[in-house]
C-alpha cells in the first residue's frame, strides 16, 4: 500500500514538473514532426550521404556457353541471315563476340565509380546467395535469368527483342538497402532499354531508307557506346514497397524511433529520484516512518514504468492522430509497450540505486548525456541501423531502445506476434537483471542511512 | 519516568569525532534541550536517537528498549522535524500532510480528521491547497513540523525548526511547541539560540566539539556562574593588546575578543566597572556601547568554552 502511495506521490511530482515534463513529453513530439518532415526526402531518395556500402550477391541462373552458342546459330540462321551480305553477317558476329552482357552488367555497371560507391558485390550460387540473404549478410540477391546472354545479345545486336527479367530479392528487415538496390537495377535495365531502343531506331531507320543491311554496320559503334551509358547512369532511387510488407514511412520510422529513445529519459529521471529523496531528507523521513528501503525503490521502479507506458501511451497517440502512422496490431504493440516500460524501469532503478550509493548526480548525468545518445546511435534512433557501418550494427544489440523499435516496426511491417516474442522476451530479461541488480545495490548501503553532517569540520575545527 | 536515556554515546567519521562519549536522559513530559553552536555534535546526535545513524559506541533506550535493536517498533513513537525542510516542494501542503500521514499508516476518514487537526495546530488550514514552494520559509517550517505530529509521536525531535525565518513565524513556532508540550509530549530540541532553549525548555545539555560541557536546568547552569556577570563593550579599535590590560583589573576573571566586541566576566562587575572604564581609557580607546548581562546560557557557554554560541 505504501508503495501505491510513494508511486502516485512520485507522479504528482513529475507532472507538477514543468521542466521534466517538457523533455520527457513533449520534446520527442516536437522531434517526431520535424524529423518526419526533416527526413521524408532521405526516406523517398535513399541518399543517406556517407552511408556504408550495401552488400548484395548476384546469382547467375544462365549458361554462358550455352547461351554464346545459341546465339552464334541464330545469327546464322536462314532467318536471321537473310538479305544480309556476307561481310555485314561476319561483321556482326565479330560484334557479337565483343558484347559481353554479363561484362556489361558487372563490369560496367556494379564496378562503375558511381554504383560502386553504394553497392558491393559478390557472385554466388543461388543456394547460398539465400542463405546469405536471410543471415541479413546481403541486402539483395540478384538474379540474372535464364537465358541472360543470350536474350541480351539479341536485343543489343538484332532488330529483335526478347524479355529479361532480372530479379531483385530483399530482405524484409533491410527494407531501405533493398530498396536502394531494386532502384538501381531499375536504373540499369532503363538505361539498356535506351541504348536498345536506339539501336533499333537505327535499324529501323536504315531499313525504312532502303540502306540495306548498312544499318547493321554501325552496331559495334553503337554497342561500344553502352559501357560510356553505363558510366552515365545516376542512381535516382524510387520507394519500392518491399513485397509483401507495409513499407515504412519517415512518419512511421521517427515515430518510433522518437518514442524507443526517449522512454530512456524516464529512466534517466527516475536515476535522480532517490537522490533527490535523500538530499531533500524525505528519504530519511520515509525510513523514519517505517518504510523499508526496497519498498522505496519498488516505489521508483514502477514509477519509471508509469512514466514510460504513460509516454508511450501520448507518443502513440499523437503520431496516429497527428502524422497517421498505422501502429499495427494492438494486442502485440501492447506487449511490446508493456516490455519496454519494464526494461526501462529496471535500468532507472538500477541508476537510482547507483547515484543514490554514489551521492552524487555524475551516473545520472552520464546516462543521460552519453549513454542515452549512443544507445540512439547504435539502436537506429536517429537513422536506420542497416545504412550504418558494419560495426555499429555488430553493436546494435547493445541498444534497449534498438531492441524496442525492431519490435515495434516488425508490427508496423505487419509481422505476427512470433515474430516479436523474442524481442519481447529479451526487454523483459533486461527489466528483470537491471531490477535485481538495483536491490543488490541497496542492500549493499546497509539498514541505516547516512545523514548530512556538514557540520562536523567546524567540530574539528 | 525516564522516556529516553543515552549512555556513552559516540560517533566517529574517519578520524573525527563528531559526537564524543555524551550521555543525558530525558524524562516523559518534559522539554528538553540541546544546545550549541554549529558543528557542536546536535544534528548527529539526533540522527542517531531517530535510528536513522548507527553510533560507533554506545547505547540509546527508549522507555527502556535499545533503538539498535527494535528500531522498526521505536521509529513509530518518535516524531522527527528535520532541521532541512523534508517537504516535496511542487506538492501542495495537503498532499504533502496526506502522503506523510499515508506513511505512517494512517488513511480514510481517520488520516482527513488528522490532517485537519494538525493543520489547526500549525495555524495552516487556510493555505494547504497551494504548493508548499509558494509558501513563506516560516510557513514551510510549520508544514515541516505537522508532518511529523500526523501520527501522534510520543517523543518530538526537533532538529533547529526555527533557522532561516522571521520573527513572527519563529514565535508561532515557539508556541507551538508549549503548546504541544502542555498537552502531553516531550520534546528534545535543538537549537544554537540560546534565548529559544531559555524560553522553551526545562533542562539543557550544552554541547561543543562533540562533548557535553554541561547539562542541567538553566538554574543549575547559571549556577555555574553564579556571581559573575558578563559585561560587553563595544569599542572603536578592539585589540588583543586591551585584553591583557583588562584581565589585570582586580576582580576580572575573564576577557574576550567575542565576534568583535570585548567580553569581560568578573565578580561585582558593577563595582569594578569604573576601573574596566579607567583601563579601556588608558589604552587610548573610546567606547560606543557598554551591555550588562545577568548570568545566562550565553554566559554559561563563553564561561565554558571561552567563545560564543555564534561563533
Amino acid at each position: 500500500m505504501k508503495i501505491v502511495k510513494i508511486v502516485l506521490k512520485d507522479l504528482k511530482t513529475v507532472l507538477s514538473d514543468k521542466k521534466a515534463l517538457a523533455m520527457i513529453l513533449l520534446m520527442p513530439l516536437i522531434l517526431m514532426i520535424i524529423l518526419n518532415f526533416g527526413m521524408k526526402g532521405v526516406f523517398m531518395s535513399g541518399d543517406f550521404g556517407d552511408m556504408s556500402r550495401i552488400n548484395i550477391a548476384v546469382v547467375k541462373q544462365y549458361d554462358k556457353a550455352e547461351d554464346i552458342l545459341r546465339f552464334d546459330r541464330t545469327l546464322s540462321s536462314g532467318f536471321f541471315s537473310q538479305g544480309m551480305s556476307k561481310e555485314t553477317a561476319e561483321e556482326l558476329r565479330e560484334s557479337g563476340e565483343d558484347v559481353d552482357p554479363e561484362g556489361i552488367f558487372l563490369g560496367d555497371f556494379l564496378d562503375s565509380e558511381e554504383v560502386a560507391k553504394i553497392i558491393s558485390y559478390r557472385v554466388e550460387e543461388e543456394n547460398r546467395a539465400y542463405e546469405r540473404l536471410n543471415s541479413r549478410e546481403v541486402s539483395a540477391v540478384v538474379l540474372l535469368p535464364d537465358n541472360f546472354i543470350y536474350d541480351m545479345k539479341i536485343n543489343m545486336l538484332t532488330p529483335f527483342r526478347n524479355k529479361v527479367d532480372i530479379r531483385v530479392l530483399t530482405h524484409p528487415d533491410m527494407s531501405i538497402s533493398g530498396q536502394v538496390v531494386r532502384s538501381i537495377v531499375e536504373a540499369y535495365s532503363d538505361a539498356m532499354s535506351s541504348v536498345i531502343i536506339g539501336k533499333n531506331v537505327l535499324v529501323e531507320a536504315a531499313m525504312e531508307h532502303d540502306l540495306g543491311d548498312d544499318g547493321f554496320k554501325g552496331m559495334k559503334e553503337t554497342m561500344e557506346g553502352i559501357s560510356s551509358a553505363m558510366e552515365g547512369i545516376r542512381v535516382d532511387i524510387d520507394n519500392v514497397e518491399v513485397e509483401g510488407r507495409k513499407n515504412i514511412s519517415s512518419a512511421d520510422y521517427y515515430a518510433v524511433a522518437m518514442l524507443t529513445m526517449f522512454i530512456l529519459f524516464a529512466a534517466g529521471h527516475g536515476g535522480r529520484m532517490l537522490l533527490e529523496e535523500k538530499e531533500n531528507m524525505t528519504y530519511h523521513r520515509m525510513i523514519m516512518a517505517g518504510t523499508p528501503k526496497l519498498g522505496i525503490l519498488a516505489g521508483k521502479f514502477f514509477t519509471v514504468f508509469l512514466i514510460a507506458l504513460l509516454q508511450i501511451s501520448i507518443m502513440i497517440t499523437f503520431s496516429y492522430y497527428v502524422l497517421k502512422v498505422q501502429w499495427g496490431s494492438t494486442l502485440p504493440v501492447m506487449l511490446i509497450s508493456l516490455s519496454s516500460a519494464f526494461s526501462v524501469a529496471g535500468v532507472g532503478s538500477t541508476l537510482a540505486a547507483a547515484t543514490f550509493k554514489a551521492g552524487n548526480y555524475k551516473m545520472a548525468n552520464i546516462f543521460e548525456t552519453g549513454v542515452i545518445q549512443t544507445m540512439a546511435l547504435l539502436g537506429g534512433s536517429f537513422f536506420p541501423v542497416d545504412i550504418l557501418p558494419s560495426m555499429f550494427q555488430k553493436l546494435s544489440f547493445l541498444s534497449l531502445n534498438g531492441t524496442a523499435l525492431k519490435a515495434y516496426l516488425k508490427i508496423m511491417m505487419g509481422y505476427g506476434m512470433e515474430e516479436i516474442i523474442g524481442y519481447v522476451g529479451v526487454l523483459t530479461a533486461i527489466g528483470a537483471l537491471f531490477l535485481v541488480l538495483s536491490v543488490l545495490i541497496l542492500r549493499g548501503e546497509g539498514e541505516t542511512v547516512n545523514v548530512k553532517y556538514n557540520k562536523i569540520k567546524t567540530a574539528k575545527a | 519516568m525516564t522516556l529516553l536515556k543515552v549512555d556513552n554515546l559516540h560517533k566517529n567519521f574517519g578520524s573525527t569525532k563528531a559526537v564524543d562519549g555524551i550521555s543525558f536522559r530525558v524524562e516523559k513530559g518534559e522539554i528538553f534541550g540541546l544546545l550549541g553552536p554549529n558543528g557542536a555534535g546536535k544534528s548527529t546526535t539526533i540522527s542517531m536517537i531517530s535510528t536513522l545513524m548507527p553510533p560507533t559506541k554506545g547505547e540509546i533506550l527508549f522507555e527502556g528498549r535499545s533503538i539498535l535493536e527494535e528500531p522498526k517498533s521505536i521509529r513509530q513513537k518518535l516524531g522527527v522535524v528535520p532541521q532541512d525542510i523534508a517537504l516535496y516542494p511542487t506538492l501542495t501542503g495537503y498532499e504533502n500532510l496526506g502522503f506523510w500521514g499515508s506513511m505512517y499508516g494512517l488513511k480514510g476518514a481517520g488520516l482527513r480528521k488528522r490532517m485537519e487537526e494538525v493543520a489547526d495546530i500549525i495555524g495552516l488550514n487556510g493555505r494547504l491547497k497551494d504548493r508548499v514552494d509558494k509558501y513563506s520559509g516560516g510557513m514551510k517550517r510549520r508544514l515541516n513540523i505537522g508532518a511529523a505530529l500526523l501520527h501522534r509521536p510520543e517523543l518530538l525531535i526537533m532538529d533547529e525548526p526555527t533557522v532561516g525565518i522571521d520573527p513572527q513565524s519563529r514565535n508561532h513556532i515557539l508556541d507551538t511547541v508549549l503548546e504541544l508540550n502542555r498537552q502531553g509530549m516531550t520534546i528534545i530540541y535543538t537549537s544554537h539560540y540560546m534565548e529559544e532553549v531559555e524560553y522553551l525548555c526545562s533542562r539543557i545539555c550544552i554541547m561543543d566539539q562533540g562533548r557535553m560541557i554541561a547539562s542541567g536546568t538553566q538554574e543549575e547552569l547559571v549556577e555555574l556562574i553564579k556571581g559573575e556577570t558578563l559585561v560587553s563593550l563595544k569599542l572603536d579599535k578592539p585589540g588583543k593588546d586591551i585584553l591583557e590590560g583588562l584581565r589585570s583589573v582586580k576582580g576580572v576573571t575573564k576577557a574576550e575578543l567575542v565576534l568583535g566586541e570585548i567580553a569581560v566576566t568578573g565578580e561585582n562587575v558593577d563595582i569594578i566597572l569604573a576601573d574596566i572604564i579607567a583601563r579601556i581609557t588608558e589604552y587610548g580607546r573610546r567606547i560606543s556601547s557598554i551591555d550588562v548581562k545577568k548570568p545566562n546560557l550565553e554566559a554559561v557557554f563563553l564561561h565554558l568554552t571561552g567563545k560564543a554560541l555564534r561563533d
